[in-house]
């Protein structure tokens, strides 16, 4: 990805793109971890309508009704309210970037935003009207695609030193460094691993949504099928974390490098709570009973196991949106390298 | 009796549910179903009752007999979003509808679809164990069909009673993956009861008639459509088990108010490692569970027995329908393994008068035996008592220095 900021023509103006992009991706977060605990509750069709909300018009659907109602509505009309809001933001941040006169890539990336938040709320209503449950899998893959752009468009919105907001070199010219490899050449580790990552955490989720989405007419061929993919998942994320980790390149940007090991935790949490989120829908194998086992049967739809299983499905997004901005950061490392070369390689990115 | 078979038609079944959308929003579902359509038809298949294709097949039932059964078990039991309750089942429609079908509320506040929101992935919607997940766990989920079920306060053979199964979802059945579902409200689990048994039966009445075949005379090709024969001679005897199970509770005589701990632990000790109680041939001489270990219970056995009896078949067209099941519509035969008594963990409760209704009777579907007969009730107490001991025993032993731990005195 090459490497845009937004023009810093007036520096002490408010960066009105970057401050919009940034609370469009708090607010996503918050709507992805309502969107969660809608597929953990089994609440999608707490409400049987779409675009209304029991024949109210959404927005005016009373206020008490929805706090002091079934948790199930409340989930999932705050699930609806929230989207609609996420909506809203994409559409000022178009506006305001559109205004700011952005670059390319932070223009194409903002009208996919404004596609996909279009798309993901007419999927949420089709999930709802049609009742189905591969429409439900495509919305919970959508939701975090549209969540890594918000992101990618937040860090590219960024501030950042005049240097780095002329074209980047063509690709290769700042990696006569072979010598500085650690464990992959460093073409490799440059360029891919970070990619790979997003990539690999990404369909790591859509394995991780088939399994939440399950649906008891599967057969358990299939289910044996979505566990094993989950689970090499899991281990290739795993891998490709660990790479980005420890063979960074000496001339990748520091805060790449922090975001490596951000990640590299959240993937042995996210290891944990996998773990748990298993125990929680399907008890303790049996081959595992000799380390631990339970004394009382696991309590369906307890607060604890909400928590883990949620928790679990917010986590693998996060992972997802953290090596999109480690992604681009990374790519700032070619374009700094080819820039300035190899002697002041370590100084990295200035945030 | 009408038998009027209703395919599924669409990719959704949504033909066959009530209406639901005002004009406004069949308006959206319109322009949502065009793009849906458009990116090709992936919807969810309807869910359906899947035939007991291991019987059927087992019996060499034609295409046109399973039809024949299919369509009677649709005509007396309806489909899994659509249940029917004929009034000699006992079961109450009301509950089953809040049970069955698809999980959405109409109404705020009521879920419906409970059993699919919380079974059927492990129970399968037909209740026959083969869900998804029911390959992963073990031991594997009940399937409900054969309308065994091991924990309850009747004898041995009796069907459990209502309140036994209420107890069962309460509580889950510790050290298996069967949760417990003590954060429904009673009327959700009432009606997820109420389901089981629904599931239980229909899987029995269905199994009677791919049984039935067999008496079939000369020419007949068809089973008798008389109520008589279909309600009568296939359905009642299953619900009269059902109904006559209120009644069937084992009777249990009071502990002792003084009873001396320490003797009755000795007394049941001894019992549990003589030759007519005989516990230590399963269990094994350390209470480990270790014991006997080779045997399957009631749903394995069918099917390990059933592949010896065509391991000689010499029709391979037989054979390759065979294998289709044994692969598609079985769970791969495991044994199962006496309890280890020394963890403290009773699937079917811990209370003393869970134990005393498990040694009673012994777990039905398992080898477990019924002590009933050959160990007096009494006698029976004092087993209790020291399989309740054993996890806190030292080395095999009940040490004069180790009284029962105080927390565990009833
Ligand atoms: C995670 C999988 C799982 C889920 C979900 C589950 N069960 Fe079970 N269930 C099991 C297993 C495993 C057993 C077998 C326990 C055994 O054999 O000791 C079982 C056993 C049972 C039994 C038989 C108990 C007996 O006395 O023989 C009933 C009845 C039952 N479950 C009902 C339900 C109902 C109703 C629900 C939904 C509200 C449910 N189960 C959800 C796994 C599950
Ligand atoms: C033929 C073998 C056999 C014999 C004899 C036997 N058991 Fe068992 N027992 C089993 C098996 C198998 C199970 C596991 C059943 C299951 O899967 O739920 C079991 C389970 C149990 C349980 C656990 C029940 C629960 O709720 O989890 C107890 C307690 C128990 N046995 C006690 C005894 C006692 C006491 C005796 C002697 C009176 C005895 N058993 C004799 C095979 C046996
Ligand atoms: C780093 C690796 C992993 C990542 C990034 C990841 C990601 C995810 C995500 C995003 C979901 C939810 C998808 C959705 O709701 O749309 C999910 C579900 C799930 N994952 Fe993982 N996962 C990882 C490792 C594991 C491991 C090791 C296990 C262990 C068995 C596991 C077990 C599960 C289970 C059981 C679910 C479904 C939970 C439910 O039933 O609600 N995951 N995963």
């Amino acid at each position: 990805m090459p490497l845009i900021g937004t023009p810093n023509i007036v520096r002490s103006a408010v960066n009105w793109p970057h401050a919009v992009a940034c609370l469009l991706v708090a607010v996503t977060a918050l709507l992805l971890g309502f969107g969660a605990l809608v597929t953990t509750y089994d609440a999608a069709m707490a409400v049987p309508d779409w675009p209304g909300t029991y024949g109210h018009n959404m927005f005016l659907f009373p206020l008490t009704q929805w706090l002091s109602g079934p948790w199930d509505l409340f989930l999932e009309h705050g699930h609806r309210l929230l989207g609609a809001l996420v909506g809203v933001l994409s559409l000022l941040l178009a506006a305001v970037t559109w205004r700011r006169d952005a670059a390319p890539a932070v223009r194409a990336l903002v009208i996919a935003a404004v596609m996909l938040v279009i798309v993901q709320g007419l999927l949420g209503g089709m999930r709802v009207l049609l009742d189905d449950k591969t429409v439900a899998k495509v919305h919970a893959c959508t939701g975090p695609l549209f969540f890594a752009v918000a992101i990618a468009i937040a860090t590219l919105t960024r501030r950042m030193p005049a240097a780095l907001q002329i074209n980047p070199p063509v690709r290769g010219v700042g990696f006569s460094t072979a010598g500085d490899s650690r464990l992959l050449p460093s073409w490799a580790v440059g360029a891919a691993v970070p990619k790979a990552l997003v990539v690999a955490a990404y369909l790591q989720l859509v394995a991780g949504a088939q399994l939440r989405h399950i649906d008891a007419t599967i057969t358990i061929g299939a289910f044996r099928w979505m566990v094993v993919t989950h689970l090499v998942g899991a281990a290739m994320v795993t891998v490709l974390a660990a790479l980005a980790t420890f063979a960074w390149q000496p001339h990748e940007p520091v805060s790449a490098r922090r975001w490596s090991w951000l990640i590299l935790s959240m993937v042995f949490g996210q290891l944990l709570l996998g773990a748990g989120a298993w125990a929680f829908t399907s008890g303790v194998p049996v081959w595992l009973q000799g380390l631990w086992t339970p004394t009382e049967a696991v309590v369906a739809r307890s607060p604890r196991g909400a928590i883990v299983i949620t928790g679990h499905a917010l986590l693998g997004m996060m992972i997802l949106g953290s090596s999109v901005v480690m992604a681009l950061e990374w790519g700032s490392a070619e374009a700094l390298g080819g820039l300035i070369g190899p002697n002041r390689r370590r100084q990295g990115v200035a945030r | 009796m009408k038998l009027t078979p209703t395919v599924p038609t669409g990719c959704n079944g949504i033909g066959n549910q009530p209406p639901r959308a005002t004009g406004f929003q069949s308006a959206w579902s319109l322009v949502l179903l065009t793009i849906f359509f458009a990116t090709g038809c992936g919807a969810t298949p309807p869910a359906w009752f899947r035939p007991n294709m291991v019987k059927a097949t087992k019996e060499k039932l034609s295409a046109q007999r399973e039809q024949q059964v299919a369509t009677i078990m649709l005509a007396m039991f309806g489909t899994p979003d659509d249940p029917v309750a004929l009034p000699e089942t006992g079961l109450d429609e009301a509950k089953l509808r809040l049970a069955a079908g698809p999980v959405r509320s109409n109404i705020v506040g009521r879920k419906n679809g409970l059993y699919r929101e919380h079974c059927a992935h492990c129970h399968g919607i037909t209740g026959d164990a083969l869900g998804p997940t029911a390959a992963f766990l073990n031991p594997y989920p009940r399937d409900y069909r054969p309308g065994v079920f091991k924990f309850k306060s009747t004898e041995r053979a009796d069907k459990p009673t209502h309140s036994d199964l209420v107890r069962l979802l309460k509580n889950g059945a510790p050290g298996t993956s069967m949760p417990s579902f003590a954060l429904l409200s009673e009327t959700q689990i009432e009606a997820l009861v109420e389901y089981v048994k629904y599931l239980s039966i229909r899987g029995e009445t269905e199994f009677n008639l791919m049984g039935a075949f067999f008496e079939l005379e000369g020419e007949e090709d068809e089973l008798p459509l008389g109520r008589d024969f279909l309600v009568g001679e296939m359905l009642t005897p299953v619900t009269e088990k059902w109904a006559a199970a209120a009644g069937a509770r084992i009777p249990v005589p009071e502990m002792p108010a003084d009873l001396d701990l320490v003797a009755s632990v000795a007394k049941g000790r001894a019992l549990f490692y003589g030759d007519k109680a005989n516990c230590v041939k399963c269990h094994g001489p350390t209470a480990l569970g270790d014991g006997q270990a080779n045997d399957f219970d009631d749903w394995n056995k069918p099917i390990v027995e059933w592949k010896k009896e065509i391991a000689g078949e010499k029709d391979s067209k037989f054979l390759a329908r065979a294998h289709r099941v044994l692969d598609g519509d079985a769970l791969k035969p495991r044994t199962i393994q006496p309890r280890n008594l020394r963890l403290g963990i009773y699937r079917g409760g811990r209370r003393p008068l869970d134990l005393y209704y498990r040694i009673h009777a012994g777990v039905n579907g398992a080898p477990m035996p019924a002590a009933k007969g050959t160990i007096p009730p009494e006698d029976i107490w004092d087993i209790v008592n020291y399989v309740r001991s054993l996890p806190y025993e030292l080395d095999g032993e009940l040490g004069a220095d180790r009284p029962m731990v105080a927390r565990d005195r009833f």
